[in-house]
Order: C-alpha cells, then sequence, then structure tokens
C-alpha cells in the first residue's frame, strides 16, 4: 500500500510535468522548428527572448508592468475590504467581500467580455493601464482570502491589551495588526503577481491587439507554429512560479495558507 | 470573544465625541462599495445589458431591448420558419466537456491529496510549490505542451510508430477500435482533434485547483477516526470507503461543481484540440465579440446564457448539498 502510494504520487508528479519538460526541452533546438528531444541544442533562444528580439522583450515588459501594477492594485483594495470584514463583519462588509470574489468566480471569459465594453465606453480599450486595473479586479479575490487569513490568526490578546494600555485603532493597527499581517499582504501580492502574468482569457478581450502581453503573443504565434523562443517564454514563467511560491513557502506558512489544520505536525 | 468585539469601543467613542471622523469613516466606507460596484458588478450589468442589443450592418451595435438574439440561441434567427439548434449544441458541448473534465481531475486528485496530507509539513509545502506552480501556468503554455506531445509528426504519435506499438496494436487488432473512437488514421494514431485529448488538457488544467481544493478538509480529516477504524480490523480499502469518503462526501461534490464551472469558459483548448463542429459556447462568443461575426450582441447573450448556465449549477448544487446535510 505504501509503494504504491509513492508510485501514484511519482506518476501524477510526472504527468504533470510533462508538457512542462517538453516545452522546456524544445527551448534548446538550434534550428527554427520545434523538436523533442531538441536537435543541435544552444542557448541562443535565451538571448533571443530576454535581448534582441523586439516583439519578445516588449512582450515581457508588458507583462512585468502588468503583473506588478495588479499585484500592487489588488493588495490595495482587498485591505480595506478584508480589514472592514474583520473589524466589523458588517452586512456591508460582507456584500463587499462577496462582490470583490465575483470576478473570479465565474467563467472568466464572461468578465473579459464584460470588460471589452466596459473599457470601450470608459475609453482605456488597449491601454495598458486598463489591462493592469482588469487584472487587478479580477484576482482580487486572492488577496482577500490571503488577508483575512492572516487578521483572524491575530491573537485578540495582543488587541485586549493594546485595547487596555489605551491604544488608539491607528495606533493598534500600525503596532499590532499591520506587521501580523505582513506575511500574509505579502503572500497574496506573489498569487496576483503570478496569476496575472500567465492570465489570458481576460488580457486577450482587454488588450484590442493594441499591445501583447506574453501569453498573448504565444497565442498569436500558435497559428503560425511554434518557435523555440515561445519555449523560452515557458520556461521563465514557470522559474518566475516556482521562485515566487518557494518565497511563500520559505517565509510564510504555506500549507496554513492553503488551508491545511494547524494543530497537527 | 465577547472581548473582542469590544475592541470597537475606542472607535464609537471617538465616533459620538467627534462626529466629522465618523462621516467620514462612512464616507469611506461608501467610497468603497461604490469602487467595488463599479469595478466588479457594473461589467456584468453591460454585458446583460448590451445582450439586448442589435447589430447593425456595417457599423458595430446599437442599444435596444428585443429578445431576438435570446431567440436566436434558442432556435434560431430564422425561426418560425427555420429551426436550428446550433447554439444549444455548443453550449451542449461545453457541458459535456466540463463534466467530464472535472469529474476525471477530482478523481485521480483525491488519492494523491490523500496521500499528499500524510507527508510531513515540510513535504507537504514542497508539493504545494510544485502545485502552485503548475496551477499557475498559464492555459496558453499547457495546451503548447500537449499540442506538441500529441502533434501527429512530432509527440507520442510519433513515438507509438518508431517503438512499434502502432504495429503491435494494428497486430492485437486494438487499431480499429481506436479508428471507430476517431483516434487514429489508416496509418498511425492520431490525438488531434479529439474529444480524447481536448479532455485531457482541460483535466490537466484543473487537476492542480482539484488538489489545492481538497487538500484543506482532507488535511482536518482526523487520524484518530482512521486508526480506530484499523484497530476494529477494517482493511485499507474498507477504511477509505467507510471513513474517508463519507466525511468528504460534500467537499469532494463542491470541487467537481467549482472545477465545472470554471471549465465552462475555457478557451485555448478547445480551439487547439476541440474538432471546429464541436466547438463550445466559449468559442463562439469569442468570434460574435472579438473575432469574424462581429455581433457584438449575440456574443453577450452567449456570455448571459453560459453565467446563468454556471450560476443555476452553483444553486442546484448548493441546494442538494443542504438537503444531504439535513438527511445527514
Amino acid at each position: 500500500m505504501r509503494i504504491a502510494g509513492h508510485l501514484f504520487m511519482g506518476l501524477s508528479a510526472l504527468v504533470l510535468a510533462l508538457p512542462i519538460v517538453v516545452v522546456s526541452g524544445a527551448a534548446l533546438n538550434g534550428g527554427r522548428s520545434m523538436f523533442f528531444p531538441p536537435q543541435d541544442p544552444t542557448l541562443t533562444r535565451f538571448g533571443e527572448f530576454f535581448v534582441s528580439e523586439p516583439i519578445w522583450t516588449e512582450a515581457l515588459m508588458n507583462s512585468i508592468i502588468v503583473a506588478l501594477g495588479a499585484a500592487t492594485l489588488a493588495v490595495l483594495l482587498a485591505w480595506p475590504i478584508a480589514y472592514l470584514l474583520w473589524s466589523q463583519n458588517s452586512p456591508l462588509s460582507r456584500v463587499l467581500a462577496g462582490l470583490g470574489s465575483l470576478p473570479f468566480a465565474v467563467p472568466p471569459i464572461v468578465f473579459g467580455v464584460g470588460l471589452g465594453f466596459y473599457w470601450g465606453f470608459l475609453g482605456g480599450l488597449g491601454a495598458l493601464w486598463a489591462g493592469i486595473v482588469s487584472h487587478a479586479v479580477l484576482l482580487m479575490a486572492l488577496p482577500l482570502v490571503t488577508i483575512s487569513i492572516g487578521l483572524q490568526s491575530i491573537d485578540r490578546a495582543h488587541l485586549d491589551a493594546a485595547a487596555t494600555m489605551g491604544a488608539t485603532e491607528a495606533v493598534t493597527f500600525r503596532t499590532v495588526v499591520a506587521p501580523q499581517t505582513v506575511p500574509y499582504t505579502i503572500s497574496g501580492f506573489f498569487f496576483v503577481l503570478v496569476l496575472s502574468f500567465n492570465e489570458f482569457i481576460v488580457m486577450f478581450f482587454v488588450s484590442a491587439s493594441a499591445y501583447a502581453t506574453v501569453t498573448l503573443q504565444i497565442f498569436n504565434s500558435l497559428r503560425n507554429g511554434y518557435t523555440p523562443t515561445m519555449a523560452v517564454a515557458a520556461i521563465t514563467f514557470i522559474v518566475v512560479s516556482i521562485l515566487v511560491f518557494s518565497a511563500v513557502a520559505r517565509w510564510g506558512d504555506l500549507p496554513r495558507l492553503m488551508g491545511a489544520d494547524q494543530s497537527r505536525n | 470573544m465577547t472581548l473582542a468585539q469590544d475592541i470597537d469601543l475606542p472607535r464609537s467613542k471617538s465616533g459620538s465625541a467627534r462626529a466629522p471622523l465618523v462621516s467620514r469613516g462612512a464616507m469611506l466606507r461608501w467610497g468603497l462599495a461604490l469602487l467595488t460596484f463599479v469595478l466588479c458588478v457594473v461589467p456584468f450589468m453591460l454585458v446583460f445589458a448590451i445582450s439586448f442589443g442589435r447589430k447593425i450592418e456595417g457599423a458595430a451595435w446599437g442599444w435596444d431591448f428585443t429578445f431576438e438574439n435570446y431567440q436566436r440561441f434558442f432556435v434560431g434567427a430564422m425561426w418560425p420558419d427555420d429551426v436550428t439548434f446550433l447554439y444549444l449544441q455548443q453550449l451542449g458541448y461545453s457541458f459535456w466537456y466540463a463534466v467530464i473534465a472535472s469529474c476525471l481531475a477530482v478523481l485521480t486528485a483525491l488519492p494523491f491529496t490523500l496521500l499528499l496530507t500524510r507527508l510531513s509539513r515540510r513535504a507537504q509545502a514542497m508539493w504545494l510549490v510544485f502545485i502552485l506552480s503548475s496551477l499557475s501556468l498559464s492555459e496558453v503554455f499547457i495546451v503548447m505542451g500537449w499540442d506538441i506531445l500529441l502533434s501527429n509528426n512530432s509527440g507520442l504519435p510519433a513515438l507509438f510508430k518508431s517503438t512499434g506499438l502502432t504495429q503491435w496494436l494494428k497486430d492485437v487488432g486494438w487499431f480499429q477500435t481506436l479508428r471507430d473512437w476517431g483516434l487514429a488514421n489508416p496509418r498511425n494514431v492520431k490525438f488531434k482533434t479529439s474529444d480524447f485529448a481536448t479532455i485531457l488538457t482541460m483535466s490537466y488544467l484543473v487537476w492542480p485547483y482539484a488538489v489545492i481544493l481538497l487538500y484543506p478538509p482532507l488535511s482536518r480529516l482526523d487520524p484518530s477516526l482512521r486508526e480506530a477504524a484499523r484497530t476494529m480490523g477494517a482493511g485499507n480499502w474498507q477504511v477509505i470507503r467507510t471513513v474517508i469518503l463519507p466525511s468528504v462526501r460534500l467537499p469532494l461534490f463542491g470541487t467537481t461543481l467549482l472545477l465545472f464551472v470554471f471549465l465552462l469558459g475555457t478557451y485555448v483548448a478547445v480551439t487547439v484540440f476541440a474538432d471546429p463542429s464541436k466547438h463550445t459556447t466559449a468559442v463562439a462568443i469569442y468570434s460574435n465579440v472579438r473575432g469574424a461575426n462581429l455581433n457584438a450582441p449575440f456574443g453577450a447573450t452567449q456570455a448571459v446564457i453560459l453565467l446563468i448556465s454556471a450560476s443555476v449549477c452553483l444553486v442546484l448544487g448548493h441546494k442538494l448539498n443542504q438537503w444531504a446535510e439535513k438527511r445527514a
């Protein structure tokens, strides 16, 4: 049974890794087409992606700007809602939390269509800032959850102590609440960062082909066939994801963030 | 708990003493509410409003209040002279792919997650990093990876041929079965385009989500229950069937439902792997709103119907959950 269990986990990991390995391997191809295993292995494709081909460098720049902007904005939007929900738990705050999670809960293509019309009216269609706001709203649900988990983990005794010693809400917030929730805020930030980096369908609608992020550029190139340069993009993305989540696991409590039981292990 | 609520005291005290502060707090609160509404709700309202609009030939579209788009979705534009169920059929394919892929993902993720929760905390964190990385990996990359793996000139079909597996299949006679299922052409196996490739990729797409969603309830299972059953002589399979499955029945069902709703909107995997005659509503929405058809109101109608179908499934699932809980 034990061995069978390990085998099953190993097999799952293998299937999970298979397409990633294939794409990564294909990045090493010397020629213009994708082969697996790679032929005439070389690292020139990495140079093309990061330095010399403007299509890819611009797309990468756009992806980074959108991801960083969206992550910052999403945290800024989620903080007051999560704080309101935690400190008051009023009907209004619950409605706000529900509405904030709405875009993430429905099939993304519907929200994408809606945002397409929305920015069409507001004049943001095809502008990078509209893309940033769109991703922030779409992914706001993630920092909302992580920050809420963080706020709930604050020991109420600390708050009582602060109140007994006459601290105002602002002082309590600065000295007790904020420091204890920093890791959770950062986790939320990183979740948005990575998901925005990889998001496709909403960006597909709001960019209106005026600019391309890396995922859009790859989709555009799908029709003309693959080039090994696209595989470099995939490697970059998976490496960024692994680094970010490792950081969260290293400095935060990943099993707890994912909802594991605290009391055991 | 009551003490904690008293923390709010300083705020309300300062509020009664200095009235402007309260109104500023209230203003901030309502400002936040307005912002949330404008950003999260208005886009959906626009889709709904535009779904009643009308396409204007040679231009884009105009506001209107007509049910023509909805009629077209259910019985076709020419009704009552001519009836077509093309759009309903597309919705049917959306459901078909999503149902199978989400069930497949949950069924395979369940044993995996169960094993995961029995590892040490450190090992769990490492697995979670791996799972989360693959979860966040873009649909585009996943489709690209499976496309290389499943395409006819490279990937698995080429591997089948070069290792002689194709020949062996032909010798055994299973090749004909594969052909009947549409998974082979006369010379070799082929996976593009097929339902198999579509469902495999969609299932792969949500598999990490299934693990992440099943992880909390499974990691909260009380190990003493399992040990008690063991002590009383229950075998492995019996423990799973009588202790574990009943206690995670609800999260299992809820996870399947969430993944199903998520998969209803899959776009890239369907465009690449599904046969054009089996394309889904999501693909039709795109081609109406941005693509070749340029009929934004009809695209909006399809989006509204997709959203309503998803909501109905969620509500029904919720009701079923409540009903099951009451009975339990």
